[in-house]
């Protein structure tokens, strides 16, 4: 992903899906931080949010246990 | 909560035929949204199906939300005179589907699937463009609320490929 193509996200034109993504309310510049990670990266992102809300949630269970 | 490689590569060890779908190949697509769960599309074929069923049971699969009590068993059987599925497993929650609303059944989208190396083995992915219309199909908020940023990935995409 270059700087170039990142302009099409982080500067959207009016009329694009871009700006459309950008006016329903999505952060385009995590978007084009995730677009730079390869697939593999990303599925081990997710994996680790998840692996982190469980721990959250575990957490506040045995808090309220 | 799922294991995805986990789940993945069990999966491909028992030689199952399935396409990554849903949350997960949004994410693998470039998605920022969160999801937690595996939704796969399997192919129907009884071979397939004897594979599947097999390999559900070895990981204890169970039907969500459904009474702890009701008898079931998630074989070759059950597969077939089913469709789609929403199971726990001892790897994580897993969605089997044996069609996409909008785009179809696994052999009607496996020709456009993307592979994709995830882990040192490779996977067949739902393309951008049928994830897109199976979330609209699909209609329900979490799904809609996923198109903009899909829909802007897939014109960066696109332009991408012009230029």
């Amino acid at each position: 992903m270059t700087k170039d193509k990142e302009e099409l996200l982080r500067n959207p034109k009016p009329g694009t899906k871009a700006a459309a993504a950008r006016e329903f309310g999505i952060d385009l510049t995590l978007t084009i931080e995730r677009l730079r990670r390869t697939p593999e990266q990303r599925i081990r992102d997710l994996q680790s949010y998840i692996n982190d809300i469980e721990k959250l949630r575990a957490g506040l269970k045995s808090r309220t246990s | 909560m799922i294991e995805i490689r986990e789940t993945l590569e069990f999966l491909t060890a028992r030689a199952v035929e399935f396409i990554i779908i849903g949350g997960v190949a949004a994410n693998i697509h470039g998605s920022t949204q969160a999801t937690f769960d595996l939704d796969i599309c399997y192919a129907r074929n009884a071979r397939n199906l004897e594979r599947l069923g097999l390999a559900l049971i070895d990981i204890h699969a169970t039907l969500r939300n459904a009474p702890p009590d009701l008898p079931f068993r998630p074989d070759a059987e059950t597969l077939r005179r089913g469709l789609n599925f929403t199971f726990n497993t001892d790897l994580g929650t897993l969605d089997l589907l044996g069609e996409v609303a909008g785009v179809g059944t696994f052999e009607d989208i496996v020709g456009a699937c993307q592979t994709t190396e995830l882990f040192g083995k490779h996977y067949s992915v739902i393309s951008l463009p049928h994830l897109i219309s199976a979330k609209r199909a699909a209609g329900r908020a979490k799904d809609l609320s996923a198109l903009p940023e899909l829909e802007a990935i897939l014109e960066y995409q696109r332009n991408d490929q012009a230029t």
